[in-house]
């Protein structure tokens, strides 16, 4: 990437803006240190561009024109029944709720009472308290990608969640990143997650809008999350936006040994949306599924791009990926696989599939495969189709007349994926909200 | 009353014709079979009742209580009465039974002028309607037909036949793939639905179905054509002689 290259207005927009506000990014000096590194390394790379191999298909640099001005210490004013409106079928779950408006922590429309024996402290709590620099951290083949660097040099807020050992939290932790006002921001959080030894929890991030809120918008949101020995979590990501926001996303997952991890991402309504994973199996006999939908009209970007990295042995990975693309939408898929020659006994499945409502939608699907063990069972697939002209045939027999036809094996078709989310109400509330958005399509 | 007139029908995009001139009556009331050997056009014309795109009325026309069909959608000749059960029925991944049942019934009720089902009024029909098949309530909260045997599937065609109340029941090869009992339970599920206000076309390439669902008239069916029409005793001379004598193979 050091290719000498003219910066676009974007890299540098985010690049000389960061000395105007670094001294109101929250943190001490230690952490203001780590955020002029990392702006120093996201000037050096630049926003990512299609020559580089893991962004061929999303090339951010082109499509990321303009740096908004970072959402820093927002204080614009809403309510909890606009959160709840912003939730959807969501908001009708009685969970316990982290609430960020324009990156920014707000206790007065949070609710964490109900997560008794988890900590849950927003970011911004912990670096006014005096934490260092560690709070921010990743990985570090995660915090080299410059989107993670701009997200850290950046980085206003977030929540940082620690599940105790031996604790079970029923209620799924939502952490609500809500969009509000009228002017169209750069907001970028950090979040941690820890789940202890044989400890489980289920949270939840949502990005949506208040009414009102400006359609534009950019997000950089980075979540690091540790499970311990046996620790399982459930981590599902809801993006239900307007249709214009570049939302990046970045989560990196190790995982110890047996620990059991199901990470699932629906994303719907963002002009461009990237949701880039990676899961390293550090011990032994580690599992996730990782799965998504994604629903993605006019001329919306959604790219799910994973890095599944079995290290050691009897690892087992499930990925399932299901889209909808209409119109002149595009979904990317790149899942890459790697077993390491430690890592014996793995078993891995992958599977892309998406459903293509319009001759001018385009899916990109590049599974890759690196396997260095000789005693594994991996496999992937991926499919990109139209609707099924015989099953349409057969439901129309039946009575069911064609656009309910459609929509009920649109809505099958998603549901599949959907299916993969064990709490019941969130499975429900999130088919719900994709049949609001087939109904949208309809219209 | 079924009235089919001179019908000729090719597959669309292709010039082979399929049907090349049937005429076939089948009052209200009675059962009639449709018989003849592999090819000869038995599931093409069952598909051209149901309303298929893929092929191509040439010529003729096919009347239900009077009124030509052949302009209508498939969902618009279902309301007015029209259900074949497939050869082949096909799996919804993702749609539950109950879902889908609920979504056809009320969809041919509401274009009948009929009352949609209530949850628990639909619940009820279904249990009860499913129970005479042998079909165990739990097995339609699963997708449509995933992973069911043969004889689950055929049972389950019949389900939704007695749930949307046709008058023009049209049966493709509904035997193919059962094993005797299943046989006798999709065969009681057809005959209790026998009366005097619908009309029942029954494709079979053998006889045995008809052993259980007796028919009241017997047409053979070969090179797109009805060859040849007598009563259920047809059927028995043609498990003796095969479909020699209409230029085919017995299979």
């Amino acid at each position: 990437m050091n290719v000498a290259v003219m910066k676009t207005k974007a890299e540098t927009g985010f690049t000389e803006g960061f000395e105007r506000v670094v001294d109101t990014l929250p943190g001490g000096p230690n952490v203001a240190a780590l955020r002029r590194e990392a702006i120093g390394q996201f000037a050096a790379d630049g926003l990512p561009h299609r020559r580089v191999e893991e962004w061929k298909y999303t090339d951010l640099r082109n499509v990321m024109k303009d740096a908004l001005p970072p959402a820093i210490g927002d204080a614009t004013r809403i309510t909890i029944a606009d959160v709840i409106v912003a939730l959807g079928p969501l908001g009708r779950m009685e969970v316990p709720r982290v609430v960020l408006v324009n990156g920014s922590y707000r206790k007065e429309l949070s609710n964490t009472e109900a997560a008794a024996g988890v900590s849950v402290v927003a970011l911004s709590t912990l670096l006014a308290g005096g934490a260092d620099a560690k709070v921010f951290g990743v990985e570090a083949e995660c915090a080299r990608q410059s989107v993670v660097a701009l997200n850290t040099a950046y980085a206003t807020d977030g929540v940082v969640v620690d599940v105790p050992d031996g604790v079970t939290l029923e209620a799924p932790v939502f952490i609500v990143h809500v969009r509000a006002g009228g002017v169209a921001q750069f907001a970028a959080s950090r979040n941690r997650v820890r789940v202890g030894k044989g400890a489980r929890a289920t949270i939840v991030e949502v990005f949506a809008h208040v009414p009102g809120a400006t359609p534009d918008g950019q997000q950089s949101a980075v979540t690091a999350v540790d499970l311990d020995e046996g620790g399982q979590l459930a981590h599902i990501k809801i993006v239900n936006d307007a249709g214009r926001i570049t939302h990046l996303s970045n989560w990196d997952v190790t995982l110890a040994k047996s620990a059991d991890y199901r990470a699932f991402h629906y994303t719907a309504g963002a002009g461009l949306a990237r949701n880039q994973m990676r899961v390293v199996y550090a011990g032994a006999n580690a599992k996730a599924d990782i799965s998504g939908a994604f629903l993605a009209r006019v001329g919306e970007h959604v790219d799910t791009t994973l890095l599944v990295d079995h290290a050691l042995p009897g690892g087992v990975s499930r990925e399932l990926f299901k889209g909808v693309l209409q119109d002149h939408a595009r979904g990317v898929f790149q899942g890459k696989v790697i077993v390491r020659p430690d890592a014996q006994k793995t078993d891995g499945k992958q599977m892309a599939q998406a459903l293509m409502l319009s001759e001018d939608a385009e899916f990109d699907s590049k599974p890759e495969l690196e396997i260095y063990a000789d005693d594994v069972v991996c496999g992937h697939g991926s499919t990109s189709a139209a609707l099924d002209t015989d099953l349409l045939f057969y439901l129309r027999a039946r009575g069911i007349p064609l656009e309910a036809a459609r929509a009920l094996l649109i809505q099958s078709f998603v549901g599949e994926a959907i299916d993969k989310v064990e709490n019941p109400s969130l499975r429900d509330a999130l088919m719900e909200q994709a049949q609001i958005w087939l109904l949208g399509h309809e219209a | 009353m079924l009235e089919i007139k001179n019908l000729h029908v090719k597959i669309a995009d292709e010039d082979t014709q399929i049907l090349k001139g049937i005429d076939l009556v089948v009052p209200k009331g009675e059962v009639h079979a449709i018989m003849g050997p592999n090819g000869s056009g038995k599931s093409t014309l069952a598909y051209v009742l149901a309303g298929r795109e893929d092929y191509e009325v040439t010529d003729g026309d096919i009347l239900w209580n009077g009124e030509s069909i052949l302009e209508m959608e498939p969902d618009e000749r279902a309301a007015k009465g029209v259900f074949l059960a497939f050869q082949y029925p096909m799996e919804i991944p993702g749609v539950a039974g109950l879902t889908f049942l609920r979504t056809a019934t009320n969809a041919v009720r509401k274009k009948r002028g009929q009352a949609e089902l209530t949850t628990p009024e639909f619940m009820k029909v279904v249990k009860e309607r499913a129970g005479k098949l042998n079909i165990d309530v739990e097995m339609l909260k699963r997708p449509v037909n995933v992973g069911f045997s043969g004889g689950e599937k055929k049972r389950s065609e019949i389900l939704q036949m007695a749930m949307l109340e046709p008058t023009l029941c049209v049966l493709d090869e509904t035997d193919s793939g059962l094993d005797i009992d299943a046989l006798k339970v999709v065969s009681e599920g057809v005959n209790a639905l026998r009366s005097p206000d619908r009309a029942m076309l029954v494709i079979t390439h053998y006889q045995r179905l008809l052993d259980h669902i007796v028919p009241d008239r017997v047409h053979v069916l070969a090179h797109g054509k009805i060859q040849k029409t007598g009563g259920k005793e047809l059927a028995l001379e043609l498990e003796k002689s095969g479909y020699a004598e209409f230029g085919e193979k017995a299979a």
